[in-house]
């Protein structure tokens, strides 16, 4: 089973770190990428810009509204994700808590739907 | 430039609908998101795309001085959550703001465009 591990953190907090620290974060998700994909666990994974890149598309009555910023502005905002490979969701659960992120931010859940009729693209 | 089309919706109303509403629904829309993915593949061969379960199946992790600690729930208390996400390689943003109008869920939610780190 495929799961979704979505990585909130304080986006603020990053952007001050001086660049030894980042460079160690970024280590230490390597560290996880490695360690998750030698035991075959994981499927994939993208770090976002940060959220004053974002950018916000509705459709309301045929029209495209489009504005600058992210969906919600939120103190912990979502910064990445991995796509976990996983027998379970306390499977899925214990490999998000290696996460770096976890440590300071708060990783999300999610089993990843299948329907075997739809068409994927 | 790599992009990330996160698909924020209500779910609420999605999850306690019977199974059969649900795929009389899925069908309905079936055309759309067709239409859709034919588009997504067209700018981006390599275009991927997950479909995350409903609000009930998720869980929170997190670690604060070693200790696990694991909530029911999505992280975010709203109402609407993230659903999905398109990952897709495009020449710049505005093809992003064209795509991300075609996602069916548009029309009732919202689509958040990031660009990914590289």
């Amino acid at each position: 089973m495929k799961f979704m591990a979505l990585i909130y953190a304080d986006e603020s907090v990053w952007e001050t770190f001086p660049d030894a620290e980042r460079q160690a974060a970024y280590a230490q998700y390597r560290a996880f990428a490695d360690e998750a994909g030698a035991a075959g666990m994981l499927a994939g994974g993208d770090e976002l810009a940060p959220t004053r890149d974002a950018t916000t598309v509705r459709v309301r009555e045929g029209e495209t509204l489009v504005t600058d910023g992210p969906y919600a502005e939120v103190k912990e905002a979502l910064g990445g994700f991995f796509v976990l490979e996983c027998g379970s969701l306390d499977e899925a659960v214990q490999l998000a808590a290696k996460i770096p992120g976890a440590e300071h931010g708060s990783v999300e859940v999610r089993p990843i739907y299948v329907d075997p009729a739809e068409v994927q693209p | 430039m790599k992009y990330a089309l996160l698909i924020h919706g209500d779910d609420s109303a999605w999850v306690d609908l019977p199974d059969e509403e649900k795929a009389a629904l899925r069908a309905e829309e079936m055309p759309q998101w067709i239409s859709l993915f034919e588009e997504l593949s067209k700018a981006d061969p390599g275009v991927s795309g997950y479909e995350l379960d409903g609000r009930s199946t998720a869980r929170v992790v997190q670690v604060r001085d070693g200790e696990r600690i694991v909530t029911d729930g999505p992280f975010a208390e709203t109402k609407e959550i993230v659903g999905g996400v398109f990952l897709v390689d495009l020449p710049d943003l505005d093809e992003a703001i064209r795509l991300a109008a075609l996602i069916p869920t548009a029309k009732h939610g919202s689509i958040e465009i990031r660009p990914l780190q590289e």
